[in-house]
């Protein structure tokens, strides 16, 4: 029988089971290939597939981590978040952070721009008031070639008091 | 991403076990080293399964453990940085663990996986899609792309020796060769000399004559000219037997235990020095009036000048060796007689048998290892005025050479095999050819052909369209359509050799001999008979000089080990390999200066030895292949530097043993995992950790260094300085060390200890140097404040 595999992604569970056959997840699967080419959730981006860039990123348990490195078998229970996880499923409003980084135009091409986004979004979970040095630390691991950060930055100490 | 199998593992054990059931399975901590690995398939060999350590229970803690802070090996970095207990009793270990990458991949990745991580050179991680990945000699390739190309993230203090090297691979005796090439362009000769004698105690003689594949397999192939090895090892056994009274010495102490040798051939020869140096005492038994095998007989002078031989022999009866001349086992001495007198026996006496081709007119040839072994006798006669030598190989070479400098009119060659094909040393040829030989490749004995009184006027010969099979093995096959006439009034069969057991006796040779006429052996060169070895050409059939001296090497090893003895190779050569920047970039090898085809005599050696000077020139040229990059693990100096242990699922290892190695698998054994990382406390030691690096996130660093300082009264009691970046291991800076010892801390000393540092371990690369600088700077600012 083959290994169950139930992933919790933006609330919702989804059932799948580990084997090479249609419609099952790959042992070689990594989380940024099961969300966006077989779940549908393009927000999050594929770019580098080194973990150097953050476009990848989403929240496991808690932390922002690239998901380009995570493989998808080791997820089994683990609670995803991912920008589409953000907004209210119900209203549609914007997550605060969001809304921030709209008021601030805090991107360009906005390819970036959702693993940004979480990453401040796992930072601002743990810790609802971080310094500046806090917020280039927990962003450091995203890049944008736009030159978004001064912006971005703006945005985040615009909803921390 | 390849296919992979993947398990969760629930304790270390079962991870282990499960680890070990695979051919090539790979334990995943963080998985942010791994993954990217896997997916760029920069491994030639793909994991066949991944072993997830994450969801073992109860491995991701950090302790108080009273004197020290205990961190279990899958904790992540981002824990570590953040933990209250390692800010106050492991500063540095947080601070190097906050160094890494970004908080992205701190939340992932662990301890245990950064100390395991591998190497970060772009030459070893080039990805396969993007043009192939480059097999470099870290991942059990030929050669190191950076030691010549772009390597201003490499090591700054020399490389270190990963896996065999392509030369000492090819060698048949596993010559050390880089190690005693780095001794001699030190001037360190007597440290060289040590070195090679341990795989080839006759070096003077086997410079002279061997083939040199060592050379064929150099990487300075990839540039220019390979490196001039066998002039340098030419140089060097001169060296050795100028100072023969410190090299061939006669043991302190005797074993009372003792060996005959049949055969005094290279094989022998080797076989008695190694067996005489730690105390056994030796006979060898000579049929002919001098010791030394093909190399006294069979190999012309103008090769091998005779008095080599002779100084060589001197030496190693000098150790005391006993020299039976002109005693012919099975004649003048039964075997049995020698084996009720001796505690071991070795058997080489090469091969020496004219071996019967079954060719119409085969009587009428002469036989070239005869014609060789006579040619004093020959030089007396006038030789035939046309010659035709068979063979292709380094005796049919010694025979037309000789029979052309003997006065011949025409000597001509035939052969089986194309001229790449042909085993004779390439330079043999050419020389052969400069002399007026003239060469037919590709032809195949037919018959001799005589005249009407039974004068050999001729050869009849055949072509030879191919003569090794898809598999490589000697199986010619002949056009009989396509015939050649070799008019000749001397024809000279260089064809091979076979190995003749009638010495043996009968009853003995059915007992040790082979289904091919040989003496059957195993690896350590044992016989079926208990107590009775053998080497050389009779246990291999028709090889190598440099083959027999390994026979004999690895022969002498098991009989002593019988015997009780073991004897050890104690020479390693340095820890660090130091290339010459400027000469390894030299296209243009020094080789022994030729003789004029005029002057050339069959008297006089060809060729002169390259002189010291241009010897160490030389050995400058040799790239120490190595592994050049730079160990990236920040952790790593901070562990070494206070004095950390890592526990094993086998064990507890020092962390300077730990890092020790290029590769944390050189240390670890297969399904080994770390699993945990205990930190000592250091108290009334100032520590730290500092990272230099072009970007303030994501990058390795250029150079770090980690310290642990302990001062009284502003005197420095105990100093732990170890630099990151600079070498492919963590460098403990015991120099430095034991320089700051006792002394007080001004800001002069700091640039002093720092000064020391580049001096005493500093070589860098072509672009690598700036490093020295940063180590500099960093440890100017770590001890002075």
């Amino acid at each position: 029988m083959s290994r169950n595999l139930n992933l919790t992604i933006n609330g919702k569970l989804y059932e799948f089971t580990v084997g090479s056959r249609l419609g099952q997840i790959p042992e070689n699967e990594t989380l940024v290939d099961t969300l966006r080419d077989r779940i549908g959730l393009t927000g999050t981006k594929r770019s580098c597939e080194q973990g150097a860039c953050g476009c990848c990123t989403v929240i496991i348990d808690g932390k922002a981590v690239a998901s380009c490195l995570t493989l998808t078998v080791e997820c089994e229970g683990k609670i995803i978040t991912t920008i589409e996880g953000l907004a209210d499923p119900v209203t549609g409003k914007l997550d605060p952070i969001q809304e921030a980084f709209n008021k601030h135009n805090a991107f360009q091409c906005g390819f970036c721009t959702p693993g940004i986004i979480m990453s401040t979004k796992a930072l601002l979970d743990a810790n609802p008031n971080p310094t500046e040095e806090e917020i280039k630390e927990a962003l450091s691991g995203n890049y944008c070639r736009c030159i978004s950060h001064y912006q971005v930055l703006e945005a985040v100490k615009s909803i921390i008091g | 991403m390849k296919k992979f199998e993947h398990l969760n593992a629930k304790s270390f054990s079962e991870a282990g076990k499960a680890i070990r059931s695979y051919r090539n399975a790979k334990p995943s901590a963080g998985g942010t080293d791994l993954i990217g690995t896997l997916r760029a398939g920069i491994l030639e060999k793909n994991p066949d399964a991944i072993i997830n350590l994450k969801t073992i229970p109860d491995s991701a803690y950090i302790r108080d453990k009273g004197d020290a802070v205990a961190i279990g090996a899958l904790t992540t970095l981002d824990d570590i940085d953040r933990s209250e207990l390692i800010r106050k009793d492991a500063k540095a270990v947080g601070e190097a663990a906050r160094s890494v990458a970004s908080t992205l991949i701190r939340n992932a990745a662990t301890i245990g996986g950064n100390i395991c991580q591998g190497v970060r050179c772009w030459y070893y991680r080039y990805p396969d899609e993007i043009g192939g990945r480059l097999t470099c000699l870290r991942k059990g390739g030929d050669m190191c792309y950076a030691i010549q190309g772009r390597n201003q993230f490499h090591s700054a203090c020399g490389g270190m020796k990963s896996g065999l090297h392509r030369c000492t691979a090819e060698c048949p005796a596993s010559t050390d060769i880089s190690a005693y090439m780095q001794e001699i362009r030190n001037g360190n000769w007597d440290a060289a000399a040590r070195i090679i004698m341990q795989a080839n105690p006759i070096p003077s003689l086997t410079s002279r004559v061997c083939p040199h594949n060592c050379q064929k397999a150099c990487n300075q192939n990839e540039y220019g000219e390979s490196v001039s090895i066998h002039s340098v090892e030419r140089a060097l056994g001169d060296y050795i037997m100028k100072n023969s009274d410190r090299f061939y010495v006669a043991p302190e102490q005797e074993t009372g235990k003792k060996v005959a040798i049949i055969g005094g051939g290279p094989s022998g020869l080797a076989a008695a020095f190694n067996l005489r140096k730690v105390g056994h005492s030796v006979t060898v038994y000579e049929k002919m009036p001098e010791a030394g095998g093909v190399l006294m007989y069979g190999i012309p002078e103008y090769r091998l000048p005779k008095h080599y031989v002779r100084s060589l022999v001197k030496a190693i009866e000098g150790m005391g060796v006993e020299f039976k001349l002109e005693t012919e086992v099975g004649k003048d001495i039964e075997l049995e007689a020698i084996k009720a007198e001796n505690d071991a026996l070795l058997l080489n006496t090469g091969a020496w048998k004219q071996p019967i081709l079954g060719l119409e007119g085969e009587e009428l040839t002469v036989f070239g290892l005869n014609f060789l072994v006579e040619v004093k006798a020959f030089m007396n006669r006038q030789i035939d005025k046309n010659v035709l030598v068979v063979g292709g190989g380094n005796v049919a070479m010694d025979v037309a050479l000789t029979a052309l400098r003997l006065g011949a009119h025409n000597v001509t060659l035939a052969c089986l095999e194309q001229r790449h094909e042909m085993p004779a040393i390439p330079e043999e040829i050419n020389r052969a050819e400069e002399e007026g030989l003239v060469m037919y490749n590709g032809w195949g004995l037919g018959k001799v052909v005589t005249d009407d009184s039974g004068k050999v006027i001729g050869l009849d010969s055949k072509r030879c369209t191919s003569v090794f099979d898809v598999k490589g093995r000697f199986n010619p096959v002949y056009d009989e359509e396509d015939r050649r006439f070799f008019p000749a009034e001397s024809i000279i069969l260089a064809t091979g050799q076979k190995v003749d057991l009638d010495f043996l006796g009968d009853q003995f040779k059915d007992k040790i001999a082979s289904a091919r006429g040989l003496i059957e052996v195993d690896e350590t060169k044992a016989t079926r008979e208990p107590g009775v070895y053998a080497g050389g050409d009779l246990a291999s059939g028709p090889a190598l000089a440099i083959e027999a001296v390994r026979d004999g090497v690895i022969a002498a090893s098991s009989i002593s080990r019988e015997l009780g003895v073991k004897i050890e190779r104690r020479h390693k050569g340095p820890r660090f390999f130091k290339p010459d920047i400027e000469e390894i970039e030299n296209r243009f090898a020094r080789t022994e200066e030729d003789t004029p085809v005029a002057e050339r005599t069959l008297e006089r050696e060809d060729t002169t030895t390259l002189s010291m000077v241009e010897a160490e020139k030389e050995a400058r040229r040799c790239m120490s292949c190595g592994c050049y990059a730079v160990n990236a693990s920040d952790l790593s100096p901070v562990l070494v530097a206070l004095d950390a242990k890592i526990r094993t699922t086998d064990r507890m290892i020092e962390a300077e043993t730990f890092f020790s190695e290029l590769d944390a698998s050189d240390v670890l054994k297969v399904g080994e995992l770390v699993t945990e990382i205990y930190v000592p406390k250091m108290k009334d030691y100032r520590t730290g950790y500092m990272k230099l690096r072009w970007r303030e996130t994501i990058d390795f660093a250029v150079t770090s260094l980690a310290y642990a300082i302990k001062e009284e009264d502003g005197v420095i009691k105990d100093a732990r300085l170890v630099a990151g970046g600079v070498a492919p291991i963590p460098l403990r800076l015991y120099e430095v060390e034991s320089f700051l010892d006792g002394k007080v801390m001004t800001h002069e000393l700091a640039e002093e200890a720092a000064a020391l540092a580049v001096a005493t371990y500093g070589h860098p690369l072509k672009e690598s140097g700036y490093k020295l600088q940063t180590m500099k700077s960093q440890l100017v600012k770590a001890l002075a404040g």
